[in-house]
């Protein structure tokens, strides 16, 4: 845990949905403000199963930011969560795509194992993309239930069909969640 | 993936009885054997209606439907007899749920797969029987449904009320039920009605990750959230009475607890390190398979031991987890009624698990095999007279536990001679979805659900509001369906319907 910077009250806008269709679901369900882009990809992607986040920003960290936040939006409702304390990760892959698969691991496991840390927003502080390594800040608190709404729980992250789109002003993810 | 057009790929399926599709060689590159469904009329459309969707020109990279996804796992190396689907059928990942496939333990070509047995890990069901009748629940129905949600911890985040330390998980991960019996969580008896005996003996802790540990020891006595649940159901009908009797369900109206869950966090994680692992033997030994997500390893590899002495080691805490809330149950019902348990004759009918791979005796072409059996969702179900069978069910075929959805019906089904010939002694596990949990939110309303529950007189305490829509029985395809089709098909027998009266979830 270290000390909460002054910048870091700052939330991040909403660029992510929970499946991809022309309206976005989870800005709804969790009345946030949001600057939400039309979805590229027009996939037939409902499955029975699992659920689908996918995440996009002006850069490849946000676009990994804004997946780690939506995980944890999933579980909760965001809005109760407080920045009482940050929580440092550090994780490394051998590609992009266990990068990312391991960076939502570990927020999975903090969550699911001690200290059961939820957080509000993540921050990557560094993204290493040529040692495939991050760095990443998350803000929030231990998860108490009563303060806490139940949202659902995720079992684990899945490699089925991710994919991470690097382009010019817009990067995506899609990320497939075993609920 | 052979991408054809919806007609052609028809010609690979053929319906060979009412009840029975084969999927043949070719549908799918590789494929060593043949592949199989079981569909009614009814959820035959819904199978086709899959296939004919990923058929659509511009599909790129989406889910796999289910007949592809039996076909691939037919295609993997060591496979005997068929690769099996079960009515219940839907998409997975790797294999499909309700997929069911063996492979020869003496053939050193075969693999052993996580993505067969699923990320919950020896999730099943129990099923515990009272002395007890619907008048006698009626009258405090709200008071007992409210006490056991109190009891059981339910959802995501909760944590285990069952005092618990790091030794004692230790212990508990070699001893399954046993350690529950020690504890007195369990009954003695508990553990002559439960697959294995409640604990599988090649359980190896120190293949064990610390994460999985970590995980695992807050949950331990935990329901879970998703499509767990602990039911207090009454029963509503018997198609065998001399079966259900021998089960101690003398009449209709009587009483039962129906518990579903898994490994929790401890099997999630072990099934993902597993993958992960399993990655890179792939390579090294260079299997090939049709789909990336069915990571596998040879059965004799190192990685392949140490995920099936893991996975043997996250089943026994399934069976502490289920024994655990069994105990939590019991306490509920010997509050509200001042009986003590014993009283009340709350014994364990069955426990059942629908998400495993184990190692067992079959017949194959008149030669007996040795194989790994994977079921992920899918149950087994052992005729009359086999050895692995209680004693109590030798004569009736063992007990087969399906369970249905918030609201809707539950079965107990019993397994036959004509299962074991053509599923390994498989069967069903549920209703299997029919919506995507996205697809139930947007179109199904809340109030609604509730609505028609209480006017079906269940009591309903869930944790997590969305859960309702997402659970609720429009999402699933009709358990009813399903069993009938397993019945129907001669895989499995129906013996007794159970009818929820209290329902509570994640």
């Amino acid at each position: 845990m270290s000390d909460i910077k002054e910048e870091d009250w700052n939330l991040p806008p909403c660029k992510y949905e929970c499946e991809i269709r022309p309206k976005c679901y989870c800005i709804i369900s969790y009345g946030l403000v949001t600057n939400f882009k039309m979805s590229l990809f027009v996939l037939d992607l409902d499955h029975t199963a699992d659920i689908q986040i996918h995440a996009w920003g002006d850069t490849l960290t946000e676009a990994f930011e804004q997946c780690a936040n939506a995980m944890f939006h999933y579980m909760t409702e965001v809005d109760y969560i407080e920045m009482r304390e940050s929580y440092d990760i550090e994780v490394e892959g051998h590609d992009m795509v266990t990068l990312l698969y391991n960076f939502l691991d570990e927020l999975l496991f903090i969550f699911s194992a001690e200290p059961n840390y939820i957080a509000r927003k993540v921050k990557i502080e560094e993204f290493d993309t040529t040692a495939f390594k991050i760095k990443a800040k998350g803000f929030g608190e231990e998860f108490q239930l009563g303060k806490h709404p139940q949202g659902t729980e995720v079992k684990a992250i899945t490699f089925a069909n991710m994919q991470i789109h690097e382009n010019e002003g817009k990067c995506e993810v899609f990320v497939i969640l075993d609920i | 993936m052979v991408v054809r057009p919806y007609n052609e790929e028809l010609e690979y399926l053929e319906r060979k009885t009412p009840f029975k599709w084969e999927i043949k060689k070719g549908f799918q590159p590789n494929m060593k054997v043949e592949g199989v469904f079981y569909v009614n009329t009814f959820l035959e459309k819904l199978m086709l209606e899959e296939l004919q969707n990923s058929c659509r020109p511009g599909m790129i990279g989406g889910f796999l439907p289910g007949v592809k996804q039996i076909a691939n796992v037919a295609a993997l190396p060591g496979i005997v007899h068929k690769s099996i689907g079960l009515p219940d059928i839907h998409s997975g990942y790797g294999f499909a749920i309700g997929n069911m496939a063996a492979f020869d333990m003496d053939d050193p070509q075969s693999i052993v797969s996580p993505g067969g047995v699923g990320f919950d890990i020896n999730c099943g069901v129990r099923l515990l029987r009272t002395n007890l009748f619907e008048k006698d629940v009626q009258p405090v129905k709200e008071q007992l449904a409210q006490s056991m949600f109190d009891h059981i911890p339910v959802g995501v985040g909760s944590k285990g009320i069952i005092p618990m330390n790091a030794n004692d998980l230790e212990e508990a991960l070699e001893m399954g039920m046993d350690w529950s019996l020690r504890e007195g969580y369990a009954w003695a008896e508990d553990k002559e009605h439960c697959e294995e005996n409640g604990r599988m003996l090649n359980a190896d802790s120190s293949k064990v990750s610390m994460r999985a540990r970590k995980r695992g020891l807050p949950q331990l006595g935990t329901l879970g959230a998703g499509n767990h649940y602990a039911e207090i159901q009454v029963v509503d009908e018997v198609y065998d009475k001399w079966a259900a009797k021998k089960m101690g369900i003398e009449n209709i109206g009587q009483v039962c607890v129906m518990i579903h869950s898994g490994s929790r966090g401890f099997g999630h994680q072990v099934a993902t390190d597993a993958l992960l692992e399993m990655e890179k033997a792939m390579k090294r030994d260079q299997i090939e398979v049709n789909d990336r997500q069915l990571a596998c390893a040879r059965i004799n590899s190192n990685e392949g031991q140490n995920y099936l002495k893991a996975m043997s080691a996250a089943a026994n805490f399934a069976w502490v987890n289920r024994s655990s809330m069994t105990f939590l149950a019991r306490q509920a019902f010997a509050k509200q009624f001042k009986l003590t348990p014993d009283d009340l004759d709350m014994h364990v009918i069955y426990d059942v698990s629908h998400n495993i791979a184990k190692m067992e005796q079959h017949y194959i072409d008149g030669k007996l095999k040795h194989l790994l059996v994977h079921r992920k969702g899918s149950t087994r179900a052992f005729p009359p007279y086999h050895p692995l069978i209680p004693v109590d069910y030798q004569l009736t075929g063992q007990p087969v536990l399906i369970g249905g959805t918030m609201g809707t019906c539950s079965y107990v089904l019993t397994g036959t001679e004509q299962g074991m010939n053509e599923t390994f002694g498989s069967t069903c596990h549920g209703a299997g979805r029919a919506l995507s949990r996205a697809k139930s939110r947007r179109n199904i309303d809340y109030n609604d659900v509730l609505e028609k529950l209480s006017q079906q007189g269940i009591s309903i305490r869930v944790a997590s509001p969305k859960l309702v829509m997402e659970e609720s029985p429009e999402s699933y395809k009709n358990v009813t369906d399903v069993v009938n089709t397993c019945h129907e098909a001669g895989i499995s027998k129906k013996t007794v319907k159970l009818r929820p009266i209290a329902v509570i979830k994640g």
